[in-house]
């Protein structure tokens, strides 16, 4: 088990909607529920905007792990809870392509009021990150066919 | 850049004056139409404020040592932290230094959005500058509030927090809210008790309304109900308070008998398309009885679930509205007995449904439920003529009910009743059939609890002699006067008998020739789990709710259903009413089990909601839609293809220096900014105004820094 200290050293992002994990990670905050603090939060309206090349991108650049904590069936934009798995699905394969591991980026539903969800896949992530490590830096480029950054 | 004017100074003084800051929405207008036009090639000013929340944050981040260390980064032209930055000094803070050192950029960081975002950009706004033009960074309960015990950790996860908030601030752009015109008319969607509510306040605040109701009758579940908790009220008399209002209010138009078959468009101006079912029967006729003697026709009658029959020409009950009978078109075999009596001319049998058109500015979906049908064979159901539900009993204990008010079954009377609660809530997978969409009801109904302890206390005032036995799993009668119905149950000897959900009580059929015609077995873990058997000569089942089916209506208002099939909020606790399709809102039981006061105050808010919307004729939307970058654009359709919503985005054919191309066009009005598009587009031509993803991109970027500053310290 590593310290905290060594934890901070590894970053966690969590792309949390509004609607769902924004409000699960508040909820945590209200209940004063301690998580380790390499867990960096960013809200999104919703997830269905980003590209796969994103979390590649993301994980190339500074983050060793990715939660996307979304409302799943509960989202209320229809279809983009869909549109997100199938992002995230593609993700995958690239990472595969890569030689990152896909564990590395989790998509997990989590409502309003999922505090005990939330911490679990908080701790789950730094579990993981305990065993493979941060992100060894450069990692291969993105080849041509999957960059869209104009 | 807004530079302080002496207006601008005038203001201030009032501001000092602890008044509070008033802009004029004009003045607000001027100054965004003002910053948008200004906008590009301005230098980025940031100003970067860390609230330190009275201890809450400050007492574990250095909130001093964020701001000073925000400094250093580019563009960051003042960089603070305060004691609290919502207050009127924290907000006159920002302000200031907008018009004084020029800032044209805000990030503040402190408690989380849902509580102080608008604060601020009020504040930004009040500031001359465009609201948009402000990032809202959550370092309490995403911060301080979690990592108490690491204060360096947490000091430096806050830094990187601002700092993500000002790559993001670097590249906002000043937002415009779209603005519409809108019907002053709204459309009601279920004439049951939440719709017509909500008909009735927002008539009231002068607006237009049309109550669109599928069934013959106003009123929905309530009317088939006897005695109504928390008050014993008759349930009719209660609802006829309602409907006379409705029927009295001018501004409200009544169509029965009425479905939706299309819808176009978006708040301010939905397109509706009506199908009328014909009644058959003018109002003024005189021969109901004589014509319902006559008519052959003999089908289940679904206002009494099933237990009596009734003709093809038919009303619910005495007092209905509209009184007028109806003909059943699907079972009528037009043979014509029923034109041989009463007022010629009266029916007629060869009326066809009418189809007509509206257009309003708003709508509210109040389409209610339908009480959980048990599977054949489910605790008995349908197998033993003496399992029932709860509905059906409210129907036997109802003065026009199939038995006239007398506690009977099968023309036997009921001296011992089993009632079980949950059957159809509280579901568990692996133990209970799945619906047809292979999910079980996992939630609770929340009525059936209070509904039935209300039913046995009816059934002691009237029938003192009866012996009831109560299988439950939990009591819930959580509402206001609620957890009296239990109160009186326990004092008027009610046997409650506790179940889990794992063991759920065995109904069978008594052997010929025992006294009661039904057994019931459980394990009553009130006495640890001892097996107990109950003779008794009815079993009600107090079944939970379902949402109405109305997955044509979901199709063509593009609203989404939650995992329980119930219709979907914006936000449970923050947006409880509304949609994420503008204009569209929800009211009663069709969003989830609900009392008739609590789906009369759902029919309030709802209705709240939309004289909001619609009393000024003009809608202004959040401007979080999808832009298109037309040098990006190359037409690819990739967007069009996969937007879910209709008519938000499109393809036009432009001609610009003889060359003539395609390019995505946005229609504000009816994207939501769900963001599919974004993420389809292979030129990455197409964002989501205020969340784009060159600022998630940056925002990332930001991370990637090393902060230390407790050793700069
Ligand atoms: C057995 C039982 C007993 C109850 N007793 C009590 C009680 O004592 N006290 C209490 O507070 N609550 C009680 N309730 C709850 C109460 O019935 C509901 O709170 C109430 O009916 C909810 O009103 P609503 O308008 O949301 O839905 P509904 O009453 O279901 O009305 C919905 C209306 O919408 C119409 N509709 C459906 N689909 C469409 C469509 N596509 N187009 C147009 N119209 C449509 C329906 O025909 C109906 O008229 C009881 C519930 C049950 C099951």
């Amino acid at each position: 088990m590593k310290t905290d200290k060594e934890k901070v050293k590894s970053k966690i992002l969590i792309l949390a909607t509004l609607s769902g994990g924004y409000l699960g990670a508040d909820s945590a905050g209200q209940g004063n529920k301690e998580y380790a603090p390499n867990v960096y939060i960013f809200s999104v309206m919703t997830a269905a905007i980003f590209p796969p090349e994103f979390y590649i991108r993301a994980l190339e650049k500074s983050v060793d792990a990715i939660i996307v904590m979304y409302s799943g069936s509960d989202c209320p934009y229809k279809g983009a809870a869909e549109h997100t798995a199938k992002m995230i699905s593609q993700a995958y394969e690239m990472m595969k392509e890569r030689g990152m591991d896909q564990r590395r980026l989790r998509l997990s539903a989590i409502c309003t009021v999922c505090v005990d969800p939330f911490l679990e896949e908080v701790a789950q992530a730094n579990e993981l990150l305990d065993e493979i490590g941060p992100i060894e830096r450069p990692v291969p480029a993105v080849t041509e066919a999957e960059s869209v950054t104009a | 850049m807004t530079e302080p004017n002496e207006e601008n100074k005038e203001k201030d003084v009032k501001n000092n004056s602890e008044e509070p800051i008033t802009v004029h929405v004009d003045e607000l207008k001027d100054a965004v139409e003002k910053e948008i036009a200004d906008a590009g090639g301005e230098d980025i000013k940031i100003g970067v404020y860390v609230c330190q929340c009275g201890g809450n944050i400050s007492d574990v981040v250095r909130t001093d040592l964020v701001a000073k260390e925000l400094e250093k980064f580019p563009n960051v032209v003042v960089s603070r932290d305060f004691i609290f930055m919502c207050s009127d000094s924290g907000q006159e803070l920002i302000k200031k230094d907008i018009q004084e050192k020029g800032i044209n950029r805000v990030v503040v960081g402190s408690c989380s959005p849902f509580l102080h975002e608008t604060t601020f950009r009020k504040a930004v706004s009040s500031g001359g500058l465009n609201p948009y033009l402000y990032t809202h960074v959550g370092i309490r309960e995403q911060d301080s509030w979690v990592h108490a015990d690491h204060p360096k950790e947490a000091t430096e996860l806050a830094v990187h927090l601002m700092e993500a908030g000002v790559a993001k601030a670097r590249l906002l752009e000043p937002l415009k809210p779209t603005e519409i015109k809108a019907k002053k008319h709204a459309l009601v969607i279920g004439g049951g008790i939440a719709g017509l509510q909500a008909a009735l306040s927002i008539a009231k605040a002068d607006l237009k309304v049309t109550i669109v109701e599928k069934s013959h009758f106003l009123g929905g579940r309530v009317a088939q109900w006897d005695t109504v908790f928390p008050t014993d009220e008759d349930a009719r008399a209660v609802l006829n308070r309602v409907i006379e209002e409705v029927l009295a209010n001018p501004n409200i138009t009544i169509h029965t008998g009425t479905e939706l078959i299309a819808a176009k468009g978006y708040i301010g101006e939905f397109n509706i398309r009506l199908r009328q079912q014909p009644r058959g029967v003018s109002e003024d006729f005189d021969g109901l009885d004589e014509a319902i003697k006559v008519c052959p026709v003999e089908v289940p009658d679904e206002f009494n679930f099933g237990l009596s029959k009734r003709k093809a020409i038919y009303r619910p009950y005495d007092g209905c509205v509209p009184s007028g009978a109806v003909i059943d078109w699907e079972h009528c075999t037009k043979c014509g007995e029923c034109l041989k009596v009463g007022k010629k001319g009266s029916i007629n049998l060869d009326e066809t449904p009418h189809e007509f058109d509206i257009t309003v500015g708003a709508v509210v979906v109040a389409t209610g439920f339908d009480p959980y049908e048990p599977f054949k064979g489910e605790f008995g159901y349908g197998e033993i003529p003496e399992v029932i539900t709860l509905p059906q009993l409210e129907r036997i204990l109802s003065k026009d009910g199939p038995t006239k008010g007398k506690l009977e079954v099968n023309g036997h009377p009921v001296h011992n009743i089993a009632m079980i609660h949950c059957v159809g809530s509280r579901q568990k997978e692996g133990v209970h059939k799945p619906q047809p969409d292979g999910k079980v009801n996992d939630y609770c109904s929340r009525v059936c609890c209070t509904a039935t302890l209300s039913a046995a206390k009816q059934i002691h005032e009237h029938f003192p002699d009866t012996n009831i036995f109560d299988l439950y799993q939990d009591i819930r009668t959580y509402g206001r006067g609620h957890e009296d119905y239990y109160i009186n149950a326990s004092k008027n000897g009610v046997t409650f008998l506790r179940y889990f959900a794992e063991e759920i009580p065995e109904v069978t059929k008594s052997p010929e020739g025992e006294k009661n015609p039904v057994m019931v077995k459980v394990k009553d873990h009130l006495t640890w789990g001892y097996e107990v058997e109950v003779p008794v000569d009815l079993v009600v089942l107090a079944v939970g709710m379902m949402p109405t089916p109305i997955q044509d209506l979901i199709g063509m208002l593009k609203v989404s259903q939650g995992n329980d099939r119930f219709l979907l909020e914006v936000h449970p606790k923050l947006r409880p009413v509304e949609t994420a399709i503008a204009g569209i809102v929800l009211a009663g039981t069709a969003q989830g089990p609900m009392t008739i006061r609590e789906a009369s105050y759902a029919g309030q808010a709802a209705a709240s909601k939309v004289i909001a919307m619609l009393i000024t004729g003009q809608v202004e939307l959040e401007p979080f839609v999808a832009k298109i970058d037309p040098e990006r654009c190359e037409g690819s359709g990739e967007c069009v293809k996969y937007c879910p919503q209709e008519e938000a985005i499109r393809l036009e054919t432009f001609t610009e220096d003889g060359r003539t191309f395609q390019r995505a066009v946005v229609s504000p009005a009816n994207c939501n900014g769900c963001g599919v598009c974004v993420s389809v587009c292979p030129n990455r031509a197409i964002n989501i105004q205020g969340w784009t993803l060159d600022q998630f991109d940056a925002m990332v970027e930001a991370l990637a820094m090393e902060v230390s500053v407790l050793e700069d310290a």
